[in-house]
C-alpha cells in the first residue's frame, strides 16, 4: 500500500455484516481489524489482536453494554478509545493505566458501507450522497488490488457479470479525470444474436464508471441509448491479507427498463462480482485503459501533493 | 529399571553448539516480548510415541524437524535418524551415534528419545510421572493423540494459565464462579509448578453428567507441573466430591510451530462412565485451545516492539516465560547442565493421592 492508501477510508464491511452480538474480522492489507456495533448502534473498529496474549478479539463477543470481550481470558475493551475496562474475577483495582488499550481505528458509516481509516484521528470523509442500494455482496478475489482494478478497466468481463450484458472493447469515452475521479464509458451489447462487436454500427447499452484514484471505489451506471439507467452499482475493492482483494458491492436495478433483455435484469442475481479470475485470459489481456489509469492517477495524486504543500 | 540400551559411550563427533548463531530474541528476550518460536531445548528426553505404537515396522516422529524413526529389534526400541530403507545422501547429525541412532529409553508407556549431545543422555533426566505405571500397560482408552497448530511453549503457556478455562472451556469445566481461590507457584531451574485451590466452584459439566455429582459446587485442587526442557507437563485435578484426574500432557515440538501431544489420562480409578469419557474430553478441549493458540502462534514468531500486557492472574505464565528464557539463554552459550533434578519422585509436590496410584 502506498502512503495515500495508508490514510484512506476503506469500505471493509457492508452495514448488515456488522452486528451487536458477534464481532467480525476484516483487514486492510496486513492489518487485521475487528468490527462490531456497540449498544448505541455505532460501529467500532480495533486492531484484531488482544494486547494481553495477542489472540484475535474477533473470536470474542460483544457485551450487553457494547464493550468487546476477548474470548481467551475475557479481558473487556471499550470501542471508542480501545481502553481496557475490566479483567474478569479481578475484584479490587479495575483501573488500568492508559497503556492498557487496544489500537483503535477511525470508523464512518454511509451508503450501507462501513469505512475504516487506519489513522484514528483522520477527518471523516466528505459526506457522500450515496443512497443505500438494497442488493449487496462480498467477494474475495485472489488478485492484488491494482491488478483487479486494471482488469476492470481493460476488460470487465473478467471481473464482473451482469445478466445479458457483454462488455465490448470499445469505449465511448476513454479514461479521464472528472472531479477527482477516473471516469470512462464503455459500450456494451446484449448477449443475443448480433453482429460481433467489431462490425456493430451501434451499441444498445453503455457502462459508465467513476473510480476513486486512491481506493478504487467505483460507481457504475449501466444505461441504454435513451439514457434510462438500468443498473447502479457501488464497488468497493479493498486490499486484504496475502494480496487478496475483497470487494464489497451494493447495487440497485433501475425503474424504467424498456426492452425484454433489460426487463430480465429485474431477476434475482443479475449482478455479480466474479469470485475468481480466468488466469489464462488475464495473462494475455492487452493493457489499454489501465495504462491511462496509471498516468492519470500519478498526475492527480501529484497535483494534490503540490496543492497541499 | 533405568537403563538406556542405545546410549553411546562417546559421541563420534562433538556437536558444535557454540558456533550456531544465537537468536537475538533469546539473548535480549524479555518476558513480555518473548519469541517462543526461537526456543530450541537440547539435552532432554522427549516422549516420542506411546509404547504400543512402536512395532517392527518403523514409525516416523520429529523433534524440531529432526527425523526420529522408531521400531523394535527383539522387542527393544530403536530410535534412528534414518529409515532402514532410506538411501542416505547427507551427513548424519551430531545428535546420533555412528550408527545414526539416538539415545532411547522406554518408560511410563512411552518411547523416549534424547535430543542433544548423545553423551549427555542419562535416565536421571527423565521426568518423574508417579501416577503412571513405569512399565506402561494402561488400557488404550486412557491414551490418545492430539495436535496443536502452534509452538510447544505456547501450548504449555495455555496449560499453565488456568483463567482461560473459564471462558474457553466453560462447557467442560464450568464457569468462573467460586467462593475462594488461591494460586501458588513453585519453581526450580527445570520445572514450574502451579497449585490452584478453589472452594465452592460450580461443578464441571462433565462431572455432573458422567460422575453423577449431585451437589451444586465442589472443591478443586488443580496442579500443573511442567518439565521445561522436555516440554512435558502433568495436569492433576482433584475434585471433592468427584474424582482424581491425572493427565500426562507432553507438548512435543515436532517443528517450531506445531506440537504433538501423546497423552495419558489415568482415570483408571474413577467410575466406569467417567473413566471412559473423560480421556476423550481432550478432543473437545484441545480444539478449543487450538482456536486461540493457532492464531497466536504466527504472532510469536518474530520479535515485536510491542510488549504483552499482563495481570496478576498471569503470574504463573510470566514465570514460565522467564524460566524458559533463562534456560534458553544458558543453552545458547553452551551451558547444558541440569542444576535441578527432574527424575526424583514428584508425588508430594503435586499432592498425589498415592493410595490410588500404587505401582
Ligand atoms: S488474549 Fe485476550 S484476554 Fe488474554
Ligand atoms: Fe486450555
Amino acid at each position: 500500500m502506498d502512503s495515500n492508501q495508508k490514510t484512506a477510508w476503506w469500505a471493509i464491511a457492508r452495514s448488515e455484516e456488522v452486528g451487536g452480538k458477534k464481532p467480525i474480522n476484516a483487514d486492510i492489507g496486513d492489518q487485521p481489524i475487528v468490527l462490531w456495533r456497540d449498544n448505541e448502534g455505532i460501529v467500532r473498529a480495533l486492531e484484531d489482536r488482544c494486547p494481553h496474549r495477542r489472540a484475535p478479539l474477533s473470536l470474542g463477543c460483544v457485551r450487553d453494554n457494547g464493550w468487546i470481550q476477548c474470548g481467551y481470558h475475557g479481558w473487556i475493551y471499550e470501542g471508542e478509545t480501545g481502553r481496557l475496562k475490566e479483567i474478569p474475577n479481578m475484584k479490587d483495582k479495575q483501573k488500568f493505566p492508559p497503556l492498557y488499550r487496544a489500537i483503535r481505528f477511525g470508523v464512518h458509516e454511509s451508503g450501507g458501507f462501513v469505512y475504516v481509516n487506519l489513522d484514528a484521528e483522520a477527518a471523516p470523509p466528505a459526506p457522500s450522497t450515496n443512497t443505500t442500494y438494497a442488493l449487496s455482496g462480498t467477494v474475495a478475489v485472489a488478485l492484488s488490488h491494482q491488478d483487479w482494478l486494471d482488469a476492470l478497466f481493460d476488460d470487465p468481463n473478467l471481473v464482473l457479470a451482469i445478466r445479458g450484458i457483454g462488455f465490448t472493447p470499445y469505449l465511448m469515452t476513454e479514461l479521464h479525470e472528472e472531479q477527482g475521479r477516473l471516469v470512462m464509458e464503455r459500450s456494451c451489447q446484449w448477449r443475443l444474436l448480433h453482429w460481433p462487436a467489431p462490425f456493430s454500427p451501434e451499441f444498445p447499452v453503455t457502462m459508465l464508471t467513476a473510480t476513486d484514484p486512491i481506493t478504487g471505489h467505483t460507481d457504475v451506471t449501466l444505461r441504454d441509448a435513451d439514457f434510462n439507467e438500468l443498473l447502479r452499482v457501488a464497488l468497493a475493492p479493498v486490499p486484504a491479507a496475502r494480496g487478496v482483494t475483497q470487494i464489497r458491492w451494493r447495487a440497485e436495478i433501475g425503474e424504467n427498463r424498456p426492452g425484454w433483455m433489460a426487463k430480465l435484469l429485474g431477476m434475482k442475481d443479475s449482478f455479480a462480482v466474479r469470485p475468481s479470475v480466468d488466469g489464462a485470459a488475464l495473462r494475455v489481456l492487452k493493457p489499454s485503459a489501465s495504462r491511462h489509469g496509471e498516468e492519470l492517477r500519478a498526475n492527480m495524486l501529484n497535483k494534490d501533493a503540490v496543492a497541499a504543500a | 529399571m533405568l537403563d538406556v540400551p542405545h546410549r553411546p559411550t562417546e559421541s563420534d563427533h562433538e556437536p558444535d553448539h557454540s558456533s550456531a548463531p544465537i537468536a537475538p530474541s533469546i539473548m535480549n528476550g524479555s518476558v513480555n516480548s518473548w519469541v517462543p518460536h526461537d526456543i530450541v531445548m537440547k539435552d532432554t528426553w522427549f516422549p516420542l510415541a506411546h509404547g504400543f505404537a512402536v512395532g517392527k515396522k518403523p514409525v516416523r516422529r520429529a523433534i524440531y524437524s529432526h527425523p526420529y524413526y522408531l521400531w523394535r529389534e527383539n522387542g527393544v526400541a530403536v530410535a534412528s535418524e534414518f529409515h532402514p530403507n532410506e538411501r542416505r545422501t547427507g551427513e548424519k547429525s551430531p545428535y546420533t551415534n555412528a550408527a545414526g541412532h539416538y539415545p532411547v529409553m522406554e518408560r511410563y508407556g512411552y518411547v523416549w528419545g534424547w535430543f542433544g549431545r548423545p553423551e549427555a543422555a542419562d535416565p536421571a533426566h527423565l521426568p518423574s510421572l508417579p501416577f503412571l505405571p513405569p512399565n506402561g500397560n494402561l488400557p488404550k482408552y486412557l491414551l490418545g493423540t492430539v495436535r496443536f497448530d502452534c509452538s510447544a511453549p505456547l501450548s504449555l503457556e495455555n496449560l499453565i494459565d488456568l483463567t482461560h478455562a473459564d471462558f474457553l472451556h466453560a462447557n467442560v469445566v464450568g464457569d468462573e464462579k467460586s467462593e475462594s481461590e488461591d494460586v501458588e507457584v513453585f519453581t526450580t531451574s527445570e520445572t514450574i509448578t502451579m497449585v490452584r485451590t478453589c472452594k465452592g466452584k460450580s461443578v464441571a459439566p462433565v462431572m455432573k453428567f458422567f460422575s453423577g455429582i449431585k451437589t451444586p459446587v465442589q472443591d478443586i485442587r488443580q496442579v500443573i507441573h511442567i518439565y521445561l526442557r522436555s516440554h512435558c507437563a502433568i495436569a492433576y485435578g482433584r475434585f471433592e466430591p468427584g474424582d482424581d484426574v491425572p493427565l500426562f500432557h507432553p507438548c512435543v515440538p515436532e517443528t517450531r510451530d506445531r506440537t504433538r501431544l501423546d497423552y495419558t489420562m489415568n482415570t483408571s480409578n474413577a467410575g466406569f462412565m467417567f473413566r471412559h469419557i473423560m480421556p476423550r474430553a481432550s478432543y473437545v478441549v484441545s480444539r478449543q485451545d487450538s482456536s486461540m493458540t493457532s492464531p497466536q502462534s504466527p504472532r510469536y514468531m518474530r520479535e515485536e516492539k510491542r510488549r504483552d500486557l499482563h495481570s496478576p492472574f498471569d503470574s504463573a505464565g510470566q514465570k514460565y516465560r522467564s524460566l524458559m528464557l533463562d534456560l534458553a539463554k544458558r543453552q545458547a552459550v553452551g551451558d547444558f547442565d541440569y542444576r535441578d533434578n527432574v527424575s526424583d519422585d514428584c508425588s508430594d509436590l503435586i499432592g498425589l493421592r498415592k493410595e490410588l496410584f500404587r505401582y
